[in-house]
């Protein structure tokens, strides 16, 4: 265990740390608050024992900066007999025992017991934690609200047949996660899955990328190549951004949707092709197709089956759980260490309508995660996510978090107002008020 | 100072000090012990008189760091390890009080009698029983020079015990890993 020694008592510091070194624990000792919250900056701690009477910052602050900043370390309150009030008032704000000094050899080996089984159930729960994350997961998608649960139970569904998937949501809503968790789940699990973005390359390319090329088909065709409906050879062609097509290359991929052939650029030999179609847009098609832009047969072999995938602001519950694993993916890929969002922060991610979804919320924690200086991202952090008009130097203001947290608890409940008003523990004639005070509507949005 | 009595010339030499008061049969008792248990040489030297400054005055108690220090300070000269023994009470300064106290991989183990003599009820147990719980205590502290940690195991000497029942409960025995760390200690001096 790692344990810190906090007393301004040189004395208390080295009885502390002979003792733990006899028992084979790592000690390390501050003679301040101070110093040792620098320690804690530096290097985690399971436990710290702390004097309550030091000059400068005292125990109880101590005490208190470690729970906020800190959550995972216990606290042992050392005090002497005519500072009883100070440790009872020690233990109502989160320290785990406290000793009264000096104490009886045998105390201290009690209480050393009882923070190894707190440590131990800990870890128990940080176990559970684990496994209750992992059923919140879904091929790396990450979700726990109802809109999720729903596409989970449809990509189970669709998976097992060859129908072809167009998936539809905004930028960001993780589409491609969506089309590898059906290829994963698919019986073509073994075979390759080749993701193309329709939107990043001219028709010309697009074409000999798909249907591959003969030596000579064109200026540059050195040799012959085999196209990506070759390549894929019975795995899955997930075309991204499936709305950017060309209406002439529309009409190719339409024959191969119904012959499964193609033929290579510059060949009159078809060839067989094996492949089950996943596609993707942002785009309204529908509209795209009044407007003359989209072909509606094309779109009616494409479009199977749909999902849509919600945007971020329509499952702000799934807001905290995306974001304790972006933390943890980026700490991971920076070699940085940042244990937890502070609660204040994650209001402000809450209240965030996150146009960019879940891309989005992604990018931001990485980007607070390689400028923050703390182990902990709190609001200042997360200030570039405010617009401008709306920044305030002391995080959001107390009716935005209210109208965050309505919005949230009402989506949570599926806008079931008797259910919302009860967790928010407020009559249902007021949170009608509340909602058109705020004016927010079913879908999740604000009115205008 | 006496220097070590070492008639095999190379086996590591402890020194068994008593001091002012503390009685020279449990000295050697504790002489006894670290020979039969750790298979180390051990001289019992005449009595010392207990260094002043450790004397706490508020706390009528002897102050065991400044004990330790004050020991090491003494030339015992070709001794490996010093076992002083006292009858008065020790402290340190987080506990009301200790049986013995000694420092990871040092020199000097202290060991008082004081708290030995009674009962947790205040009756007083007969001789061999103090003299048990007084092997037990510098057999443990000597773990502690030989850089022995507090052991989980109940029975094993290097459990640590805060009070005299408990160590009566403990056997004269250091469990299997103590031993293996014991072995190696003892195998470079």
């Amino acid at each position: 265990m790692h344990i810190m020694i906090v007393d301004d008592e040189r004395i208390i510091r080295e009885s502390f740390f002979h003792w733990f070194q006899k028992s084979g624990h790592k000690v390390a000792t501050a003679a301040s608050g101070k110093k040792a919250l620098e320690k804690l900056e530096e290097t985690p701690y399971d436990l710290l024992f702390v004097d309550i009477k030091m000059p400068g910052m005292d125990g109880i602050e101590l005490l208190a900066a470690v729970r906020e900043r800190y959550p995972e370390t216990m606290v042992i309150i050392i005090t002497a007999y005519g500072s009883i009030e100070s440790a009872v008032q020690a233990m109502k704000i989160g320290a785990t025992d406290y000793l009264l000094k000096p104490f009886k050899p045998d105390q201290l080996s009690l209480v050393m017991e009882k923070v190894i089984q707190q440590q131990k159930r800990r870890s128990e729960y940080n176990y559970l934690k684990g496994r209750l994350e992992k059923i919140t997961r879904f091929d790396n998608i990450i979700g726990q609200s109802a809109a999720m649960t729903v596409i989970f139970e449809m990509i189970a569904e669709v998976a097992g047949s060859d129908a072809s998937v167009l998936l539809s949501g905004e930028t960001g809503t993780g589409k491609e996660l969506v089309a590898k968790a059906i290829h994963a789940k698919s019986p073509r699990a073994n075979l390759p899955f080749i993701a193309i973005n329709c939107g990043a390359m001219p028709d010309t390319l697009l074409e000999s990328e798909l249907f591959g090329h003969q030596k000579g088909a064109y200026t540059g065709a050195t040799h012959e190549r085999k196209g990506f409906f070759e390549v894929v050879s019975g795995g899955t062609l997930f075309l991204d951004e499936v709305g950017e097509i060309s209406p002439k290359m529309q009409v190719d991929l339409l024959r191969v949707l119904e012959e499964k052939k193609i033929t290579r650029v510059g060949s009159r030999q078809p060839v067989s092709v094996d492949f089950r179609l996943v596609t993707a847009t942002s785009r309204d098609l529908e509209a795209q197709i009044k407007a003359g832009a989209f072909r509606e047969d094309f779109y009616y072999r494409i479009n199977v089956i749909q999902i849509e995938i919600p945007p971020l602001r329509q499952r702000r519950e799934d807001i905290r759980l995306l974001a304790a694993h972006f933390l943890k993916k980026s700490c991971h890929e920076t070699t940085k260490r940042v244990d937890r969002i502070s609660p204040r922060a994650s209001m402000i991610l809450d209240a965030y309508d996150w146009p960019g979804n879940v891309r989005e919320l992604e990018n931001a924690i990485e980007r607070a995660v390689v400028l923050s200086r703390s182990r902990i991202l709190d609001a200042p952090d997360f200030e570039f996510l405010r617009p401008p008009q709306a920044a305030s130097p002391s995080g959001p203001s107390m009716r935005e978090m209210e109208k965050a947290h309505i919005r949230r608890i009402l989506d949570q409940h599926g806008w079931n107002i008797t259910q919302a008003a009860k967790t928010l523990e407020i009559n249902r004639v007021t949170l009608h008020k509340k909602i058109k005070r705020y004016h927010l509507e079913h879908d999740g949005t604000t009115k205008r | 100072m006496t220097a070590a009595t070492n008639p095999q010339g190379t086996t590591p030499v402890v020194a068994v000090v008593p001091f002012a008061d503390a009685s020279t049969t449990a000295a050697k008792v504790i002489a006894a012990h670290v020979s039969g248990y750790l298979n180390l040489l051990a001289n019992t030297l005449p009595p010392l008189e207990i260094p002043l400054d450790a004397l706490d005055e508020t706390r009528r108690q002897y102050n065991a760091a400044t004990l330790i220090q004050t020991i090491e300070a003494i030339p015992f000269e070709g001794y490996f390890k010093v076992i002083a023994l006292f009858d008065v009470d020790l402290f340190i300064p987080l506990f009301t009080h200790v049986f013995g106290e000694a420092r990871q991989n040092g020199r000097v183990a202290l060991v008082s009698l004081f708290r030995l003599q009674t009962h947790m009820d205040g009756s007083s147990p007969p001789a061999d029983r103090v003299l048990e719980r007084v092997a037990r205590i510098a057999l443990h502290e000597m773990g502690h020079l030989l850089n022995l940690l507090h052991c989980d195991d109940e029975r094993c000497l290097m459990h640590f015990c805060g009070d005299v029942d408990r160590l009566d409960q403990t056997t004269f025995n250091f469990c299997r890993h103590c031993r293996t760390a014991l072995r190696r200690a003892l195998a470079k001096p």
